[in-house]
């Protein structure tokens, strides 16, 4: 059978033009690549077991450096110089963000082995201010490029297309008009594989100024946040501008509502990928390319455990909170880290992939709502576009208490009692509920920290 | 839709703290980057294989015509531009390298300088049946390429690295004597490092045909490597014997010409296939058995082989022609379109669907033909029919002294009686297609050449 995924390697050697000899680093990359590639078909269990032989070195290395885990380990029943069952990983206590940031640099390792590269730190703010700061090592990174990689081979992209991303950079880097424009698609195709250009835009401009800066650009891939997506989707529809040469739309960063896939369907006429990634720990899950619904967690990098409210794992269907290890992150251990997500399983895909998977990703805890009664639910409010008020440019609903809603419209105009009351009507059927619902008019709903935009958030202290 | 697995062992981990997915060490990174490419490369069509052995044949070409005044003159009589594409036109017009040109012309065709990517430089001789040795140089990257090639080899057939390889092959003395063999720890070079395996064991192919099988009993392998004519001798003794060996797999065979007979003997004897091996010292493994079929691929990615006809012309499929190798990465001492010696047949593009081109019978050495009274040569096709019709012979060789004259080197039990004589000589006949004066011999053994080859037909006349 005739497969063909890959080019010709790019050549470190001037002399060697075919078959490529790539530079160790990507040659290394490469190997893990290969790797990924035959392990994603191995069966669930197989890579359950082999996810617990490198997680038992890393607990091993957490064991002997890092005092904080020593303790939960032992208590859990861990012994260094044996192997690592399931009993003994499922009895090890999950780390909350609140532990995180109380342990704060007692999770460092003191000691890295060596070969895992330079360390470097990344502080990522909550939406309740409160900083978590994590450390990473350039290893940890090399599999994450891998991880890039796959993700790109996965969807069979072009590798001589352009590649377009709007997402935050540092004030002055990629500002409108100009944006910044990069010889290749980055590092993860460095040294590997020959590829078009790549042009980056920062996610706080405008969606008029997104739309100008895309027609210019005309990229054959566009890489955006969700909610910037959605607003630059309606934002094109309404005027009807299309994105000649435009392939295919990847997010990432934020929760992707099933009516932005919709929308750009109805809009552009195409799919979306999305990827399922936190700063922490990096991608944790790829959409699949088979099934759109289904995203196949990395189970190569990361052990990504779905927990219901007792700590066990969920069975398919089941929701539960998502618990995190980075198999290779030796400078900073994050042992089953609570990243703050909730997550359905879901059933084993038709693919044929053993990669496990996650049938949705519901968000942050924080941003569920709460119910007088205790329930919590995770409302599609996507759809508010839809409810028969228009003009509305921006919206977010946050959660004050168990009552009360606010929904927060930045509009062409003010809305009339009429129009309220539809809005209110509207709310009360997604929520199933009679919450009391407020409204203000901001100018702007600007973004969350990180760029993040969040279109519900709860205030509730769960 | 899932595709076929890919033949995959678990790579080895070159950091302790990083066992699952291993992290390998510079070197075994990049023979998995170079296998990967292998698993694509294969399925291309011949057309684009061809471009890029073009492209890399350019690369080779340019350091030739800058490293060396004797390809300077020849490439620039065929047109050759250094920094110009290099075109199917021009290439086709690059003279042909003789045997013979390759020993007069010695150190003349090494290069001054080798980029040193290319890792050290070592020197093999070769002696042909005359008895002149060719010398050749080679460098550490065309090895880890043929290592390379090696594990496509092991992938293609699906082996299991666990388990256990035995060779009977050519070794120095004292290393791998009878009885004790040689030990290794793994499969060797092309897997150190990169995959974990099973052990090996080595013995001499010096050794009696009754000591190999005494041998491989004792060692139990899965897996056997050994010369064709090695195997057809222990064939025939495990048969008289009923000697069987129950945990073999598969026998491989290299270096010598493989009849086909051998490969049912193979299958009659111990249930098993051969997967066979074209290489040469120089250059390496020029074609590989196909992992569905008994025909050969070419190696593409390392050798620009050609099969031409007399008129030095490409053959189409079912003409036979000489071999032209060009060992696209050997920036030591380039060997730009030479003739190996060997002869073979062009295949028709494979059913299995890889592009990689087709040699349907590798027939051996062209100097070894038969010559016929009316100026004729032809290729001596003996085949090992004999063995069926007359029990007691061990091993044979035939020798051709004079149009009038051939020998029939025998080893046999017993002397064979004027009909067998008869026989054998008609079945001389039948096969050459011409009533040659046929002397049987009889002989203690049949010594190999030199390099531990057997040969079944030897021309030894004079001027050949």
């Amino acid at each position: 059978m005739r497969r063909q995924d890959y080019q010709p390697l790019l050549s470190a050697d001037p002399n060697v033009v075919w078959p490529g000899l790539p530079a160790p680093t990507a040659a290394l990359r490469m190997a893990l690549v290969r790797q990924l590639d035959a392990s994603q078909w191995w069966p669930a269990a197989e890579l359950r077991t082999a996810q617990l032989r490198q997680a038992a070195v890393l607990l091993r290395h957490a064991y002997r450096q890092v005092p904080f885990y020593r303790t939960r380990l032992a208590q859990a029943g861990f012994v260094p110089d044996k192997g690592l069952t399931p009993a003994v990983w499922s009895r090890i206590p999950p780390l909350t963000r609140a532990e995180l940031q109380a342990a704060g640099a007692a999770l460092y390792s003191p000691a890295l082995p060596k070969d895992h590269g330079r360390t470097y730190e990344l502080s990522s703010s909550g939406s309740t201010g409160q900083v978590v700061t994590v450390r990473g090592t350039r290893l940890a990174q090399m599999f994450w490029d891998a991880l890039t990689l796959r993700e790109h081979l996965w969807h069979r992209r072009d590798f001589t297309g352009s590649m377009a991303a709007i997402r935050p950079f540092p004030a002055g880097a990629a500002d409108y008009p100009a944006g910044a424009r990069y010889p290749s698609w980055g590092r993860s195709m460095d040294g590997l594989f020959a590829t078009g250009h790549s042009a980056m835009l920062s996610v706080i401009s405008s969606p008029a100024e997104q739309a100008d800066w895309l027609q210019r650009v005309r990229p054959d891939y566009l890489l955006t946040y969700p909610s910037a997506l959605n607003d630059l989707l309606l934002y094109c529809r309404d005027r009807g501008i299309a994105v000649p040469g435009l392939r295919e739309v990847r997010t990432l960063s934020e929760l992707l509502p099933p009516e932005t896939r919709a929308l750009c369907r109805e809009v552009w006429g195409l799919k979306i990928v999305d990827l399922y990634s936190t700063q922490e720990n990096g991608y944790l899950a790829f959409q699949c390319p088979q099934q759109e619904g289904h995203y196949h967690i990395q189970a190569e990098t990361a052990l990504v455990e779905v927990l219901d409210d007792d700590g066990r794992a969920c069975g398919p269907g089941g929701v539960g909170r998502v618990a995190v290890t980075s198999l290779h992150n030796f400078a900073m251990p994050l042992i089953r880290y609570l990243v703050g997500d909730l997550a359905e399983v879901g059933p084993p895909c038709p693919c044929g992939r053993g990669l496990p998977v996650l049938s949705r990703i519901l968000g942050r805890v924080r941003n569920t709502l709460s119910y007088p009664d205790g329930r919590r639910g995770w409302p599609l409010m996507g759809d508010i576009y839809h409810a028969g008020v228009g003009g509305i440019r921006q919206y977010q609903i946050i959660q004050h208490t168990l009552q009360d809603v606010e929904i927060r419209l930045a509009t062409e105009h003010s809305l009339g009692a009429a129009e309220e009351a539809k809005l209110r009507a509207w709310l009360h059927d997604r929520a199933g509920y009679p919450f009391t619902v407020s409204f203000s008019y901001p100018a702007e709903i600007p973004r969350g920290p990180g760029g993040k935009f969040e279109t519900f958030r709860s205030e509730v202290v769960v | 839709m899932k595709p076929p697995p890919p033949f995959y062992q678990p790579l080895k981990s070159g950091h302790v703290s990083i066992v699952w997915p291993a992290l390998p060490t510079p070197d075994a990174a990049r023979m998995a980057a170079v296998l990967m490419q292998f698993e694509q490369s294969q399925w291309w069509t011949p057309d684009e294989l061809l471009a890029l052995q073009l492209h890399q044949a350019n690369a080779l070409l340019h350091h030739a015509y800058r490293q060396v005044p004797f390809h300077r003159e020849r490439l620039a009589q065929a047109g050759f531009v250094p920094g110009k594409a290099l075109t199917p036109a021009v290439w086709s017009r690059i003279p042909l390298l003789t045997r013979a040109e390759l020993q007069e012309a010695g150190t003349a065709l090494n290069c001054p300088e080798v980029p040193k990517d290319h890792g050290s430089i070592y020197e093999i001789s070769s002696s042909g049946s005359t008895g002149r040795p060719v010398k050749a140089r080679g460098t550490q990257l065309m090895q880890s390429m043929w290592d390379a090639i090696s594990l496509r080899e092991h992938g293609w057939h699906r082996r299991d690295f666990s388990l256990k390889l035995a060779a009977i092959r050519a070794v120095a003395d004292g290393v791998a004597d009878y009885p004790e063999g040689g030990q290794g720890a793994g499969w060797g070079r092309a897997t150190e490092g990169v995959f974990k395996t099973g052990s090996s064991a080595v013995l001499t192919v010096a050794s009696r045909t009754d000591e190999q099988a005494e041998w491989l009993q004792r060692v139990q392998p899965h897996y056997l490597l050994i010369y064709p004519s090695a195997l057809r001798d222990l064939l025939l003794y495990c048969r008289d014997k009923d000697i069987v060996l129950p945990t073999l797999r598969e026998v491989r065979t290299l270096s010598e010409l493989l009849p086909p007979e051998t490969r049912e003997l193979c299958r009659e004897v111990w249930g098993v296939r051969i997967a066979d091996m074209y290489s040469t010292q120089e250059n390496g493994y020029l074609a590989l058995q196909c992992p569905a079929h008994e025909h050969y691929h070419v190696q593409a990615e390392s050798v620009l082989l050609e099969v031409l006809n007399d008129a030095g012309e490409p053959c189409a499929p079912g003409e036979v022609g000489q071999v032209v190798v060009t060992s696209l990465l050997n920036f030591a001492m380039p060997m730009i379109r030479y003739a190996v010696g060997d002869l073979a047949e062009v295949g028709a593009p494979c059913p299995c669907g890889r592009g990689l081109p087709v040699l349907t019978r590798i027939l051996g050495r062209v100097r070894d033909m038969l010559a016929y009274p009316d100026g004729r040569k032809g290729w001596a096709l003996f085949g090992d029919m004999y063995y069926q019709q007359i029990p007691a012979i061990r091993q044979f060789q035939v020798v051709q002294h004079a149009v009038d004259d051939i020998e029939i080197k025998i080893v046999a039990d017993r002397r064979l009686t004027g009909i067998e004589e008869a026989k054998l000589a008609q079945w001389l006949h039948q096969r050459s297609g011409h009533a040659f004066p046929v002397r049987v011999t009889y002989h203690q053994e049949i010594p190999r050449s030199a390099a531990g080859k057997y040969q079944d037909f030897r021309s030894a006349m004079p001027g050949v």
